[in-house]
């Protein structure tokens, strides 16, 4: 620890001083870290131990909007494991995680490599590819509602142009595929952003040996590139999962009618805020927090095992 | 081949959003003109706008919206920029305290959503500005918190070390050493907060009712409401909406791109 001339001093002056002022005591080389955090965790402490400790408690009672009317201890839960459209939800909300993680980290994948590279207008063009990030994702559901619209969408008049049958979007079979098509939509260029930023940081010295050595573009790819961005790829998948966990706005922009297409959210949604049953929605939403935690751990884990090797 | 995928990839990215603003144009008939050429070569009408502006709380909602925004970015800042220098420069609490507070963002929304609920509807605090700008400080903080984190760690300790040897207090340094140097990296993490909070519409539907409408809210309603969409309305709020985010992003180009490279680079 390197020795500061500030430092002897304030301890000379403490010896002579009975009393240091609040002011002082926390800005001083020992407290200040903390000092520093106070807001933070006044914050934190308040909106995250009270909703916890409230959902807990109303998870244990049969409740509504008027007030508890009995305690009911593990019942909730036991219904909502047994309750068959909770676990479709649930199904749902995972498959629709799956389509849009894969489908956002292919496209970014895939972009990243074709425009690492200088080229003609390239701010621009990478700035025009932000936006859709900058969209409300409620907005652009309702865009894509019309868009995909079996009689009056775009999409679908282009397919009839072209010779192809229309689609119904949002039909029950497709309606999964259709707002997991709205989610890479919107967040593909996150992918492409990250992993670009990430390309530009890798040392060009292995390359240029795999490309002396004849390595094809191929070969370089999967065991250089790729194991070089896993930290980044495993960021980009832990950041969209707790995201798209809780994805609520497309359902309730496009398939707000559908039970079929709900989303774990959406259905927490529902049960407490439309039938007004707090005690399950409580319970559902305990059960959400655990699962989200349970499942960040593990793709932390993941991320700190991908940090490992690509240190090497 | 090159500009081949890069122009697909620029029409798909950019379709939706044209679409967007040429049905604010357009009369109902128009927008269900069947056929490829309807999208395109149409008459332009100001009528939805005139319906817009005249007949609903739009303005109100903006300025809501507005106020929501800007007063709980103001409040992230105050809280994270702190707490995320301490974390930057000392790991205070090694680390755990770090994830707690990004695992405040992993709460579900109805997690959170149903004591406020509760204890808003109490204290009188529905549809007022204050419940949504905590509700959104709450959220935003530690996805801040994390950002500025990153940005924290470029900054060398050497030059805090060198300004103390100098004599210079703690405050001090922060203010005249540190402060410059996180521009960039205070603008993106702003800019992101705000964008946020002004898209945000799950806690906007739940607290908020008449006097506090944010701009998500005058969406859906056209979706919803009495028998067909009205598409003309719908885009006109939708496409209005989306023009403050698109100025803010367009001013933060710059740092966007430069502050995004800058951490993943070094990290």
């Amino acid at each position: 620890m390197s020795v500061h001339v500030g430092d002897e001093a304030e301890m000379g002056v403490v010896q002579f001083q009975k009393k240091r002022t609040v002011w002082e005591t926390l800005t001083s080389e020992k407290y200040f870290k903390w000092t520093l955090l106070i807001p933070l965790l006044a914050v934190l402490s308040v909106f995250m131990l009270y909703p916890l400790f409230f959902c807990i408690d109303e998870s244990l009672y049969e409740s509504t909007l008027t007030g508890k009317t009995g305690f009911v201890g593990w019942e909730n839960y036991r219904a909502v494991l047994h309750d068959a459209a909770f676990w479709l939800s649930l199904r749902n909300t995972f498959q629709i995680l799956l389509l849009s993680l894969a489908g956002e980290l292919a496209l970014g994948i895939g972009i990243a490599l074709l425009w690492n590279r200088e080229f003609r207008g390239q701010n621009t063009i990478r700035g025009l590819c932000f936006l859709p990030l900058l969209a409300s994702p409620l907005a652009m559901s309702l865009v894509w509602n019309v868009l995909l619209h079996y009689d009056v969408g775009l999409v679908n008049q282009i397919l009839l142009a072209v010779g192809i049958p229309k689609i119904q979007f949002f039909s029950m079979a497709l309606g999964k595929y259709s707002i997991a098509l709205i989610n890479i939509w919107q967040w593909f260029p996150f992918s492409v952003f990250v992993l670009l930023a990430g390309l530009k940081g890798l040392p060009k010295d292995a390359f240029e040996a795999a490309k002396v050595d004849g390595a094809s573009a191929w070969y370089t790819f999967r065991k250089l590139t790729l194991p070089m961005l896993s930290p980044l790829i495993m960021i980009i998948v832990l950041l969209r999962t707790m995201w798209l966990i809780r994805l609520f706005d497309p359902i309730y922009g496009t398939l707000r009618q559908a039970r079929e297409a709900e989303t774990l959210d959406y259905f927490v949604f529902r049960i407490a805020f439309s039938y007004f049953d707090i005690g399950i929605g409580s319970t559902l939403a305990v059960i959400s927090l655990f699962l989200t935690i349970i499942i960040c751990a593990i793709l932390f884990r993941y991320l700190m095992l991908a940090l490992g090797a690509a240190k090497r | 081949m090159f500009w081949v995928a890069t122009g697909v990839i620029l029409i798909i990215v950019l379709v939706p959003l044209l679409w967007m603003y040429s049905t604010m144009f357009k009369t109902p008939e128009q927008v269900y003109t069947m056929g490829l050429k309807g999208f395109i070569a149409f008459v332009p009408t100001l009528e939805n706008f005139k319906y817009i502006f005249s007949f609903t709380t739009f303005f109100l909602e903006i300025r809501n919206t507005f106020i929501i925004a800007v007063s709980s970015t103001v409040l992230v800042m105050a809280v994270s920029i702190p707490a995320a220098y301490s974390f930057a420069r000392w790991n205070t609490g090694a680390g755990n305290l770090l994830f707690v507070t990004i695992s405040s963002r992993m709460f579900p929304p109805a997690l959170a959503a149903i004591p406020f609920f509760f204890l808003f509807t109490k204290t009188g605090m529905i549809d007022t500005h204050p419940a949504l700008i905590l509700l959104y400080l709450y959220f935003n903080m530690s996805f801040a918190t994390f950002l500025l984190f990153g940005f924290f760690r470029e900054i060398p300790k050497e030059l805090e070390d060198a300004a103390m040897v100098d004599g210079y207090g703690r405050m001090q340094i922060l203010r005249r050493i540190v402060f410059p140097l996180i521009g960039p990296g205070v603008a993106i993490t702003a800019v992101f907060c705000l964008v946020f909070a002004w898209n945000e519409f799950f806690f906007a539907s739940l607290f908020t009712r008449i006097d506090a409408r944010v701009v998500s809210l005058g969406m859906p309603i056209w979706a919803h409401g009495s028998g067909t969409i009205q598409w003309g309305f719908m885009m006109v709020v939708t496409g209005l909406a989306l023009i403050p985010t698109l100025v803010a992003a367009w001013f933060m180009q710059r740092y966007i791109v430069r502050g995004l490279t800058f951490g993943a680079v070094k990290g």
